[in-house]
């Protein structure tokens, strides 16, 4: 069965914000307290673990978020596949 | 009596734009000379209204409310809401209410059963193309958003018989009107999965034969292929809503040329 984190989903969409974006970046944990993410799930955001937050929104929105916070592709895919 | 003025595909993909510059030169040649000449083209068909056929990249819809299908129907679409996408020249692209709601009606008699919404943004997705094409003039765009990004999708078959439903609502619309078809996105790529940046060649030239060969056989093989090659391949739904559109007869291939640096099997074509 499809499986979606609707908070760390909506984290990813809302983050297509400019303005949200920079505040993510410079302030990462105040915008993550906003969200009700499970411990793994911020420990994964922190830790770029993209294999684990794969399995838990869509994919479009994975890469949306990584691209926003400034990975380049090439990271993005290393990331993907357990690099 | 409005006519169907032709039906047309191109790819898209953000690349195209972010990256344009790393493009190397003999592809980014065929490129602009593909978007150019199916901008041409549809200058040539003279459409007052291009029903444009694409994903909601996360734009609109979120997983609260995401749609299988829904038509804008619209006075006013708003242009691409994507920080790298505002060299778009247009922050407004008016629509075709009038149209649109027509469709929207003959849909709803017909057992289908899309969402609608008065006010979409057209996302890269549509507006990449719009934008490359260079067209003389911009045509009313009704908005038709098919889900081939969230899963589970409209299947296949249904898709085909939206592009029926579509030239059925063209011709029974009862004043003067040259409506077009714009498909966008496809052919193979792959999004945020570990496959990201596969382009499937072979997958993309047999879809592109099979275009002109039966539903059944384009149908039959897309299903048995498209789990396995990359999720932006499904952007081909759009493809088969103006296949249907067309009358299933077939299509001229601009070009095709698959492009590792846009990360996209890049298609472009006109209906017969």
């Amino acid at each position: 069965m499809l499986m979606r984190d609707y908070w760390l989903s909506k984290l990813f969409f809302d983050l297509q914000q400019p303005a949200l974006a920079a505040e993510f970046k410079a302030n990462r944990d105040a915008v993550l307290a906003r969200y009700s993410l499970s411990p793994e799930v911020q420990n994964a955001i922190r830790e770029n673990d993209a294999p684990f937050l794969a399995q838990r929104t869509n994919a479009y929105l994975l890469r949306y978020y990584f691209f926003a916070t400034g990975m380049k592709d090439a990271e993005f895919i290393r990331k993907l596949r357990g690099g | 009596m409005a006519d169907f003025a032709g039906a047309f595909a191109a790819s898209h993909g953000p690349l195209l734009v972010r990256e344009w510059d790393a493009v190397p030169q003999n592809e980014k040649l065929r490129l602009e000379k593909a978007f150019k000449e199916l901008g041409r083209r549809v200058t040539a068909a003279r459409p007052d209204v291009l029903i444009a056929i694409s994903p909601d990249h996360w734009a609109n819809f979120f997983l609260d409310n995401y749609p299988a299908v829904c038509i804008g129907v619209g006075a006013i679409n708003e242009g691409p809401p994507e920080p790298w996408m505002k060299g778009f020249p247009q922050h407004e692209i008016p629509g075709h209410a009038e149209f649109a709601f027509h469709f929207l009606n003959e849909s709803l008699k017909d057992g289908f059963e899309p969402s609608l919404s008065h006010r979409l943004k057209l996302d890269h997705g549509t507006c990449i193309p719009l934008w490359r094409m260079e067209l003389a003039k911009m045509p009313a765009i009704v908005p038709m958003l098919v889900n081939s990004i969230e899963p589970p999708m409209p299947s296949l078959a249904r898709c085909l018989e939206w592009g029926k439903l579509l030239r059925k609502a063209i011709e029974s619309f009862p004043s003067d009107l040259r409506v077009g078809v714009l498909a966008t996105g496809g052919l193979s790529h792959s999004i945020g999965e570990k496959t990201m940046g596969a382009i499937h060649e072979d997958f993309d030239r047999e879809t592109i034969r099979l275009f002109s060969s039966s539903e059944k056989s384009l149908i039959d093989y897309l299903n048995g292929e498209l789990p396995s090659r990359g999720n932006g391949s499904e952007e081909v739904r759009n493809w088969l809503v103006a296949h249907g559109a067309a009358g299933g007869r077939g299509f001229e291939l601009v070009d095709y040329l698959p492009v590792p640096t846009v990360i996209v099997g890049c298609g472009f074509a006109s209906w017969r």
